[in-house]
């Protein structure tokens, strides 16, 4: 079986989880893995374009601050991209709670955002919730 | 056979055609700065490759990048500074830090990271910086730096700081090239976030990375 | 440690944190993921690296390994990768090619157009000669254009080589029977030569992607095949050869990199694509002001 014939059979939900820090990412992995989550990593936006286009996700989890292509142009090129991704619920990690900040991640098309650092409960509640896990 | 082969044009002399991306030393610099301010974003993009390295166009560099709004010019002017490397293209990415946009942040860093010997005599005030954003994006400057010059760095600024994203950021970067030293500092840290979410975490990553290492 | 003592130089000891801490590095500085099935085959071609630079220590060794001296990285990589050239080395990227990316270039040609393809770095030719065997075999529409195919190489010695078109049979493991009978003939020690029509038919050229002055040689091309060769330049380096690539290119051209490359690490001046067979990159059409 392929990686992504094996993706779309499995019924654990996949979460691909986009920051530019290993530690953070090590972090949402071990805690989204133990709740049963089965999870991508990329380190900004263009990996996680390549990743998603690549295999199917329920879930992106992005923060908004990384080189290449930070969270809010990766947004709006997935929204921009094919009907199968383009819909992909998206969680934006910000460092910043200021009304420009929140517009922002609405105007690229986030579905939510959490504000850094990002307890493991909101973590997984809101991985639960976006990603259309069973309750 | 089905293909055609045609000669690929030999490389031009010294007397190029116009409008060819150049690094000679003895082509005149004035008609490149002018095509910066070309409306035409081809021209720009072409002048800014041909200025690449060149120290004495790092004003007008820095002066373009002001005002390009197409991104594949903005890169190539930044290629164009980086190649220089010196303390004046560094000045003159380091406002990048600062701006409201997110892509132009993570394209400073990217240029500026590259420049591990020429940042260095900046580090210090960027990461005692009023705005937490900027010392937030200086801890990541110390990566392609000497392990000792790094440790030092961040770990002077783990003692004093208190904005927790500015920590997990430099806890990052000690966690790769952090030596021993960078442990007192650490554990530290992970004393006074002790309720935050995700710091503690860092810094036991951070501390087993350095401390279980052959000596 | 009691009994016996080793002479010599001491053992480098190398432990689960060093190994964790190499391949943080290197997912971060290439994109290649080395989980845990893979970390037992690193541990060993790490000790072997760190034995061939002279290397103390695993920590001196990581510093060599960060600062890239000597190409180290791509010393590293080539330890634990396999790299042997062939026929047809990334055939879902030819199929992308017949399949997907010619449609699309020809919407923008008139029949008896040309359509540039360049190889580069085409080493001693293997890449070049499969997309011509391969379009010939696979693309119905190869008579109706002006097909150019150009392979360049910085290595004079391969590009030499892949001018004489000779293979040994390892080189030709992914071809039929049928192929090889059409393209090659036999010639002594087992070997297979191209035939002289498709030889001929192939620029090979001497090009250093780095160089703005020589790839400045190079325009209009539809699609460019660079494999495994820009993920070991240095920051600069790597931009530069992106911008380079960017201008060979014709609007809306295809760049194919290697299979475990990623333009994350390289540049952001090109479009992801995603085809059935292959992600290949594209330059964008157009501009678009901003961001």
């Amino acid at each position: 079986m392929t990686d992504v014939e094996r993706a779309a059979t499995s019924s654990r939900r996949r979460i691909l989880v986009v920051d530019d820090s290993a530690l953070v990412r090590l972090y949402y992995r071990n805690t989204l893995q133990r709740a049963g989550f089965e999870v991508e990593q990329a380190i900004n936006g263009i990996e996680a374009m390549e990743k998603v286009l690549a295999q199917p996700f329920d879930l992106v989890i992005v923060d908004v601050n990384m080189p290449r292509m930070d969270g809010f142009s990766f947004l709006r090129t997935l929204r921009r991209a094919a009907a199968d991704v383009a819909t992909l619920p998206a969680l934006v990690i910000t460092t910043e709670a200021g009304e420009q900040d929140l517009d922002a991640a609405r105007a690229a098309g986030a579905n939510f955002y959490l504000i850094k650092p990002v307890s493991q409960q909101d973590l997984l509640r809101h991985a639960a919730v976006l990603s259309g896990a069973p309750a | 056979m089905p293909f055609v082969k045609r000669a690929v044009p030999a490389p031009s002399p010294a007397g190029r055609r116009a409008g060819d991306d150049v690094a000679p030393h003895n082509d005149g610099l004035e008609p490149h700065i002018a095509a910066l301010g070309s409306p035409d974003i081809e021209v720009r993009w072409k002048a800014a490759r041909a200025l690449g390295g060149r120290a004495d166009a790092v004003r007008a560099l820095a002066t373009a990048l002001g005002v390009e709004q197409v991104a594949r010019v903005r890169e190539a002017i930044m290629t164009a500074l980086m190649r220089v490397g010196d303390e004046a293209s560094v000045m003159a990415l380091l406002p990048y830090l600062r701006s409201q946009d997110a892509a132009e942040r993570g394209a400073s860093i990217e240029a500026l990271q590259a420049l591990p010997e020429a940042i260095l005599p900046f580090m210090a005030p960027l990461l005692a910086d009023g705005d937490s954003d900027v010392r937030l994006l200086a801890t990541e400057l110390a990566r392609n730096m000497p392990a000792e010059n790094a440790t030092q760095l961040l770990c002077r600024l783990l003692e004093h700081e208190h904005h927790p994203n500015v920590c997990a950021a430099a806890i990052d970067v000690l966690a790769e090239v952090g030596t021993r030293d960078a442990v007192p500092a650490l554990q530290a840290c992970a004393e006074r976030f002790a309720g935050m979410p995700f710091l503690p975490f860092a810094v036991s990553i951070a501390i087993a990375r350095i401390s279980d290492t052959d000596r | 440690m009691a009994g016996s003592e080793a002479h010599g130089p001491r053992a480098v000891r190398v432990t689960p944190e060093d190994v964790r801490r190499l391949c943080e590095f290197l997912y971060r500085r290439t994109g290649m993921l080395f989980d845990d099935n893979k970390r037992y085959y690193i541990d060993r071609r790490l000790v072997e690296r760190i034995g061939a630079t002279k290397s103390e220590s695993f920590q001196a060794y990581f510093a060599v390994l960060r600062s890239d001296a000597d190409h180290e990285i791509e010393q590293l990589i080539n330890a634990f990768t396999v790299n042997e050239t062939y026929f047809n080395r990334e055939e879902h990227q030819l199929r992308c090619m017949t399949s997907d990316l010619l449609g699309n270039i020809i919407r923008g040609k008139r029949p008896g157009e040309s359509i540039r393809i360049w190889s580069i770095p085409c080493s001693t030719g293997e890449e070049p000669y499969s997309i011509a065997i391969w379009l010939m075999e696979n693309w119905r529409l190869v008579d109706s254009y002006n097909v150019e195919i150009v392979g360049s190489d910085i290595d004079t010695r391969a590009l030499k080589a892949a001018a004489e078109g000779i293979y040994g049979v390892r080189a030709l493991m992914r071809l039929s029977r049928d192929v090889i009978g059409r393209y090659f003939r036999p010639v002594a020690d087992g070997e297979h030569q191209i035939d002289p029509g498709l030889r001929e038919s192939i620029q090979f050229t001497r090009a250093n992607l780095i160089d703005p002055s020589e790839m400045a040689r190079y325009r209009g091309f539809d699609i460019v095949f660079c494999r495994n060769v820009l993920i070991y330049f240095d920051d600069s380096s790597r931009r530069i050869a992106a911008e380079n690539l960017y201008d060979c290119l014709a609007a809306g051209g295809y760049i194919c990199l290697g299979h475990s490359e990623t333009m994350s690490r390289i540049s952001p001046l090109f479009r992801v694509c995603r085809f059935s067979d292959a992600i290949v990159y594209q330059r964008p059409e157009a501009d678009h002001d901003g961001r």
